[in-house]
């Protein structure tokens, strides 16, 4: 399973007048992998340093044998980015033109694009959307196009950012079964939903910035859980 | 003002996007040239309504078109009425309500990859002079993903200025726009990069 290690070696983010992450050791070979953790505490940088976005200040990271700061294209193919806000990350004015954006760049001919582009949709339920404007889908379906357009890219591994944050019970529903029960690619879920932390393989927990406890999803909630109801 | 496609079969529907936009880029030309002269405006406006017509949009979307406009015709009006007889104000409302009702046309009949496309070949002759014509076509697909949320955010502002009893002042309404505009673009960049877009 050396091909889905993700490895930090002491490493730490500083901001000008913050440190976002400090010295974070971990390796990670689960399929499921959940970040949990209260705001402000480093989770999103965790994962935005996992395909680039944030490069570390110290320290070396490897995600699946790629070097992000190094080899930011190289990541950029391997590692598929989530965000929470379903309008932030849609590019191209229609649905189908949008999913075919992540294959620009591969020099595929026009068709194998088309033919890809169609059974990906189809696999997500957007048929009938293909060729709608994305500002007329709902919440739930924009996310469920951002999740489309990344995984026609094959990535290796799926970063999503509290991909529920901005989506009612049943849609929530949806992105989260097919990330953790569907999809076969390694996945790093930040989220505050700990429900979905704990339908997970492993789960790290930040404060402050460090890792401040990771392990088996049930007992690292339960640890967190009661940390927040002191004082 | 940009209305995006509407689908289906007619002339102007399958009519190539490069060779439509030349033509109507022509027409364009004409109309903003064409003396004031009462029998000349009202037959643009009867080709322009047939335009509609042959779209299959019917008159209803050029009236919907026209509606949207309806501050700028007024400005445009008020702006000359003082100074230049009725005639020629007249001529110029339906001149500047013409050209956009056709430039509309465009958008409302030809898809948006079509027609980035088109422009997209269109400006790669210019790449000798250091115009990278994927980047301007990516740039106007961006545009055009943008508007309707940009669109939102200002429906978002008046929905809460209204909330809080506030009388709602354009004005007012432009400093958290411009915050919340620049937030989507700085989140729409970050985008482009987790998606691989150079
Ligand atoms: N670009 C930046 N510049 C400066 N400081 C930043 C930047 N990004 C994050 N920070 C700071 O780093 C810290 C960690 O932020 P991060 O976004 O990783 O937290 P988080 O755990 O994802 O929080 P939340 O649960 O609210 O999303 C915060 O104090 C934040 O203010
Ligand atoms: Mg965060």
């Amino acid at each position: 399973m050396t091909d889905r290690v993700i490895g930090f070696e002491h490493v730490s983010v500083h901001f000008a007048r913050h440190t976002a992450l400090r010295d974070v050791s971990v390796r990670l070979d689960q399929r499921r992998i959940a970040v949990i953790g209260s705001n402000g505490s480093g989770k999103s940088t965790f994962a935005r340093t996992l395909n680039g976005l944030i490069v570390a200040s110290e320290g070396g990271i490897r995600v699946h044998g790629i070097d992000p700061a190094r080899e930011p294209k190289q990541v950029r193919q391997r590692v598929g980015f989530i965000f929470s806000n379903p309008d932030t990350q849609i590019i191209m004015p229609t649905v189908a033109e949008d999913v075919a954006f992540s294959l620009r760049r591969r020099g595929l001919p026009r068709q194998e694009i088309r033919d890809r582009v169609a059974a990906a949709l189809d696999d997500f339920g957007l048929t009938a959307e293909a060729d709608s404007p994305v500002h007329e889908l709902s919440s739930g379906q924009k996310q469920l196009l951002a999740l489309c357009a990344v995984l026609i890219g094959e990535p290796g591994l799926v970063v999503a950012d509290e991909p529920t944050a901005y989506l009612d019970a049943a849609n929530s529903r949806r992105i989260a079964g097919f990330l953790l029960d569907r999809m076969p690619q390694q996945l790093v879920l930040v989220t505050h939903d700990l429900r979905l932390a704990a339908r997970c393989d492993v789960a790290l927990r930040f404060e402050g910035g460090r890792l401040a406890d990771h392990g088996e999803p049930g007992p690292v909630i339960a640890r967190y859980e009661k940390d927040q109801d002191q004082p | 003002m940009i209305s995006l496609y509407r689908p289906g079969d007619s002339l102007l529907h399958r009519m190539p996007a490069g060779p439509k936009l030349v033509v109507v880029a022509g027409l364009a030309t004409a109309i903003s040239l064409l003396p004031a002269n009462p029998l000349l405006l009202a037959a643009v406006l009867v080709a322009v309504a047939g335009c509609y017509l042959q779209a299959g949009t019917g008159i209803a979307e050029a009236g919907r078109q026209l509606w949207r406009l309806r501050w700028v015709l007024l400005v445009v009006s008020l702006s000359q009425v003082f100074f230049l007889p009725v005639l020629t104000v007249a001529a110029n409302v339906i001149r500047v309500g013409a050209v956009v009702l056709l430039a509309n046309l465009i958008t409302l009949t030809t898809r948006t990859d079509r027609l980035i496309d088109a422009l997209e070949r269109a400006l790669r002759p210019l790449r000798r002079v250091g115009v990278n014509s994927d980047r301007v076509a990516l740039m106007l697909s961006m545009t055009i993903t943008t508007i309707p949320v940009i669109a939102g955010f200002a429906a978002r502002i008046r929905e809460a200025q209204r909330a809080r009893g506030v009388t709602v002042s354009p004005f007012a309404a432009v400093v958290p726009l411009l915050v919340m505009a620049l937030k989507h673009a700085d989140d729409l960049a970050d985008a482009l990069v987790a998606r691989g877009a150079d």
